[in-house]
């Protein structure tokens, strides 16, 4: 009897309420089990690739060659565990095509017998062998290498044996600097570019045989105790993959908590749909209590309906998502550039369904807790039925539990916690505009007649301030919708112009220029017709004391952590490039203390220093703080004067430090410039011209650079925007079904008032002014609280300063309300043709 | 100032068809009230229901004060009910968000007339319910809400008033308060009152009784 209540009666005489309730949960499950799918293959993948991509169990490596007592305190440490070593040297460096008498930056992997451990390197033909000299696929292309040419290495001629198609330790890298080419480091040698002081990547690799996590944390304390100098670095295979991965899972996160707000917004439609179903199934519900089902059996047979009613949308899900997937595959891969196959593993896909479900039942928990509190033996015998009330904490697991699932989506608290503080704040603000709107209006009509100035304006008002909670929901999600789009548009557009080509940006940088070289090469360029602007001077440094004590950093408090990673922490590389000079680029601005006097440095101070603020914080360096730098083997001090905030992505020449001219002055340098942006051949032909006259120098092409991390950008812009849709479509079917029910509910008073002389016309109007004003204003606040959101991250990540862009503001406010006003007509269309007649009948 | 010929009304089609009213012939003289009574399903209510506008006849005419409200569209038809007729239903039906003053003044101020404010706090207080002026329906009782409808009824000084059965969901004592205040009201100002009870005694308070069975007026 109860089983065929809740789940044949009931959902045969219902069907438009489950099936609308079944489709408000696909829509906003959806975007949460497709990413969860997505996710799962991206992290396995990522396993998979992390040894491959360190290419051993474990790898030492400095900026310089270890030196003897560190390689014997290594092998001391291994000795104890049975293992296979090889070394491998990386160095950027330019090299000469001899046929072609082209010239171009690259990357020289140069390794030992055995390599890879892990992973491997396909060739166009044949197989890869530790003797040879390989060219990357990259410069194959870009400079028609082809087998068995020549090209020219520091001081030794090699002939190329083949090409690399494929490296699987190059991994997720969305670009590299320069391409790659692979010769044993016994050639390397012969090369001469490895002197005394060469910088480059040097970096010992290891297998164990019997490979155990604990094995790896062992040695990698050990060798933390023995090796104290904070140059020397060790890698782990997580480490690697860390870094390629964290580009996709920032991706994947951020479109995991849009799609979270997708579910928000659906739950809160699944809970106005049962609210409005149990309100009108409250009748009979308490007639079967009468007839001897208690509150607890009601509240159950509602708990499995709902279950099973979720468990069906979850089945139609997958069915739609794993064909959807296989389609879609292809079109993520190229996007998040990581190979995906069609594959999908059910289990990835299951994860998360119990958190969606206990999600979904937590925002019934209110309704439920408000059903046990209906007196159900009283009701029958007042005239009006009632619910019991539902209070504010019925809500906690839900909100707790959705604190819970934005920092397990996002895998870090700080972003969890920012992202629900948000939410937080778009609901109490819509709650106090809602609320605050009411008292207002409320004074406003208090003893005035219902011409306000037209009788529908006065309707819609005292609508607008009676109806309670039910207002601030439509409102809440509406806004939220709102938020997150306009949120998007106003990030896609910082993006977007952050990254557009701008013709003052510079197309090439040029560094590693030798002081004596630096007159003939301006001049050089002068004559190209092509003058070097920002000529920069890069001293290398060592940060050593802050205020005569030993520079140690401090912890982070906010992130994940672990002891060892602390430890990292601790020996972290303190070294890094610093300049001078007596004047600001455009795209750095002091935002404390004071410029650098103009007059320059005197005798009778310490020199000044200027920092980037957000190094600085890092550093936990201020103001008036003493810095003593080491520049190779002499001391350098210097007092912090003033806080810069730098704009990266003009990519002009910056740096974390920068000094007042001084006697820094007399250190050893090298120089950076910039060549402006200009014609393609102009750039083409310094660079090859320079490098015959100027062997050393090298360039980065940064037109090149700025095309692939705007294009990588648009492409995370499309992945998120797909999902915002998504969020918007949700919140559509939610407006309407809560505009559908409120019309519905005021069913008779519509007719009531055709009865009383309203036409159709005027009942249509009053229905919109009252919720055109809802929405108007639900929206507004949307827009603007997304537009501040977005201001917020520009100012935080890419440095803007505010700005207002009304295309992108009032598109969406224009699109929105079309689609409100649609919905609002839609939904209310047959209501308003009520006939007056049906007020005779019985209700 | 009422006249309705040959008037014919049903509902549904082919089987499942009820011919509810056939052939009705009726003359309303100003200034009567008149009781229309029968037993349950005899098509009362339908009946009031086309007299007042609400629906529309199959066949036959009806003309009020001259004007033949019967092939009026649905614009002038609003129209004209707003202005000279005025209904009290069963349910009370009363205007959810507004609140009882408010609920008197609505068609008040539809018709934008004069003073409209003052009218309605009067009319409240002469059904006795101007402490209950700013409650919202939800917050009245069945016997107060059926008052505020009255109110809004005559608000209007309706030429003609229909009724039916305002005293069918209240408990016997309200039920006769009510009727006696929509009587009085009636009385004042000399309004046309068309009726429907199934309560005998309460028809005979009234000048004319008609019978309707099976949809013939005996
Ligand atoms: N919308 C409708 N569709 C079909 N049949 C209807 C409809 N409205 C009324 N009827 C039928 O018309 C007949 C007359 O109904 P009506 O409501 O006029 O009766 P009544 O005399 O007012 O009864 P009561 O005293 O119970 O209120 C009834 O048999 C009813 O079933
Ligand atoms: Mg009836």
């Amino acid at each position: 009897m109860k089983f065929k209540f809740f789940f044949v009666k009931e959902m045969k005489k219902f069907p438009f309420f489950f099936l609308l309730l079944a489709f408000t949960l696909l829509l906003g499950t959806m975007g949460l089990v497709g990413i969860s799918i997505v996710t799962g293959q991206v992290q396995e993948k990522l396993k998979n690739n992390a040894n491959e991509l360190l290419t051993s169990d474990i790898a030492v490596s400095a900026r310089r060659e270890l030196f003897p007592a560190e390689q014997e305190a290594l092998s001391r440490i291994f000795a104890l565990y049975p293992h296979q070593r090889y070394k491998i040297i990386d160095i950027y460096s330019m090299i000469t095509h001899i046929r072609e008498k082209a010239t171009r930056l690259v990357e020289i992997r140069a390794t030992e017998e055995q390599f890879p451990f892990y992973g491997k390197l396909t060739l166009r033909s044949d197989k890869f062998e530790n003797e040879n000299l390989y060219v990357s696929k990259d410069l194959a292309d870009l400079w028609q290498v082809k087998e068995n040419d020549d090209l020219q290495i520091g001081e030794l001629v090699m002939k190329v044996k083949g090409v690399v198609e494929d490296d699987s330790s190059m991994g997720l890298r969305g670009f590299s600097l320069a391409p790659r080419i692979y010769l044993p480091l016994s050639k390397l040698l012969q090369t001469g570019l490895i002197k005394p002081g060469a910088t480059g990547s040097f970096a010992h690799h290891f297998k164990l045989k019997d490979y155990t996590q604990e094995k790896i944390q062992n040695i990698k304390s050990s060798i933390y105790r023995e090796i104290k100098d904070s140059a020397v670095k060790i890698t782990l295979p997580e480490d690697s993959s860390e870094q390629t991965g964290r580009v996709i899972n920032t991706l994947t996160n951020f479109m995991a908590l849009s799609a979270l707000i997708g579910l928000i917004l659906s739950l809160v439609g699944v809970f106005y749909l049962y609210q409005s179903h149990l309100l009108a199934r409250l009748k009979d519900l308490c007639l079967l209590n009468l007839h001897g089902l208690t509150k607890r059996e009601i509240v159950i047979g509602i708990i499995a309906q709902f279950s099973f009613i979720f468990f069906v949308v979850m089945l139609i899900e997958l069915a739609l998502i794993i064909p959807l997937y296989k389609i879609l595959a292809p079109l993520l891969s190229n996007n998040l550039g990581i190979e995906l196959n069609g594959e999908v593993h059910i289990l990835s896909a299951l994860t998360e369904i119990p958190f969606l479900f206990g999600l979904s039942l937590f925002i019934l928990v209110p309704l439920l807790l408000g059903l046990m509190r209906t007196p159900m033996g009283l009701q029958l015998k007042a005239s009006k039925l009632s619910m019991g009330r539902f209070r504010f904490w019925d809500f906690l697991p839900f909100i707790i539990s959705l604190w819970l699932f934005s920092c397990y989506l996002s895998h870090s608290f700080r972003t969890g916690n920012l992202f629900f503080g948000s939410l937080l704040l778009v609901f109490l603000l819509s709650t106090l505009v809602v609320r605050g709107g009411q008292l207002l209006l409320r004074k406003m009509i208090s003893g005035k007649g219902l011409l306000l100035p037209t009788i529908e304006n006065g309707i819609a008002l005292r609508g607008l301030t009676r109806s309670g909670h039910k207002l601030t929901l439509s409102f809440l999600s509406l806004a939220m919708g709102a938020t997150l789009i306009s949120l998007i548009l106003q990030l896609d557009r910082m993006i977007l112009k952050e990254f557009a080509l701008d013709p003052k940006k510079p197309s090439l940088f040029i560094f590693d220029i030798q002081e004596e070289q630096m007159e003939p090469l301006t001049q050089h360029a002068k004559e190209i017709g092509a003058p070097l602007a920002y000529v920069t001077p890069m001293i290398r440094a060592r940060l050593e004391k802050v205020n005569d004590k030993k520079y140690v950093k401090k912890k982070r408090s906010y992130d994940f952590r672990s002891k060892e990673e602390d430890e990292d922490q601790r020996f972290r590389n303190n070294s890094l490039n610093i300049t001078y000079r007596n004047f600001l680029t455009d795209s750095e601005k002091i935002i404390s203390g004071h410029p650098f006097p103009p007059g320059g440095a005197s005798d009778d101070r310490l020199p000044f220093i200027s920092l980037e603020k957000r190094w600085s914080e890092r550093m936990d360096l201020s103001i008036g703080d003493k810095l003593t730098f080491d520049i190779q083997g002499v001391e350098f001090e210097g007092v912090v004067h003033n806080i810069r905030e730098v704009k990266w992505t003009t990519f002009y020449p910056n740096f974390f430090v920068t000094v007042e001219p001084s006697m820094i002055e007399a250190a050893p340098k090298t120089f950076l410039a910039v060549l402006p942006s200009g014609p393609k051949d102009t750039k083409l032909m310094f660079q090859r011209s320079s490098v015959e006259k100027f062997p050393n120098i090298s360039f980065i092409d940064v037109e090149e650079l700025v095309g692939k991390l705007s294009g990588l950008f648009i492409k995370a812009r499309q992945a998120i925007e797909v999902i915002s849709w998504l969020s918007l479509a949700v919140g559509l079917v939610i407006l309407y079904g809560l505009s559908h029910d409120q019309v519905y509910r005021r069913y008779y008073d519509l007719a009531l008032m055709k009865s009383l002389g309203f036409s159709a016309t005027r009942l249509r109007l009053n229905l919109l002014y009252e919720f055109g004003a809802l929405f108007l204003s639900a929206m507004s606040l949307g827009l603007f609280l997304g537009w501040l959101m977005a201001q917020v991250v520009g100012k935080e990540v890419f440095k803007l300063s505010l700005s207002v862009d009304w295309g992108r503001i009032l598109y969406p406010a224009g699109l929105l309300t079309v689609l409100c006003l649609v919905t609002i007509l839609a939904s209310s269309w047959r209501a308003v043709r009520a006939r007056p007649r049906e007020l005779l009948s019985d209700s | 100032m009422m006249k309705v010929t040959n008037l014919r009304k049903s509902y549904g089609q082919g089987e499942a068809k009820v011919e509810v009213l056939k052939g009705i012939n009726l003359e309303i003289i100003k200034g009567e009230t008149l009781a229309l009574i029968g037993k349950s399903g005899s098509g009362k209510s339908t009946l009031l229901s086309l007299l007042a506008g609400l629906d529309k006849a199959d066949t036959g005419e009806i003309f009020v004060q001259g004007q033949k409200i019967s092939s009026m569209s649905e614009r002038e038809l609003t129209h004209f009910r707003a202005h000279h007729m005025g209904i009290v239903f069963q349910q009370f039906h009363l205007v959810s968000t507004l609140t009882a003053l408010e609920n008197v003044l609505l068609p008040l101020e539809l018709l934008k007339r004069e003073g409209a404010l003052e009218t309605a706090r009067n009319l409240l207080e002469s059904v006795g319910l101007s402490h209950r002026s700013h409650h919202l329906p939800s917050e009245l009782s069945g016997g107060e809400s059926q008052r505020v409808a009255i109110a809004r009824a005559v608000a209007i000084k309706p030429s003609i008033l229909f009724a039916d059965e305002p005293s069918g969901n209240l408990d016997e004592d309200t039920g006769d308060r009510v009727m006696e205040l929509l009587f009085k009201m009636v009385a004042d100002t000399g309004t046309t009152l068309v009726l429907v009870t199934h309560d005998q005694d309460l028809a005979k308070k009234c000048s004319r009784i008609i019978h309707l069975e099976h949809g013939s007026l005996l």
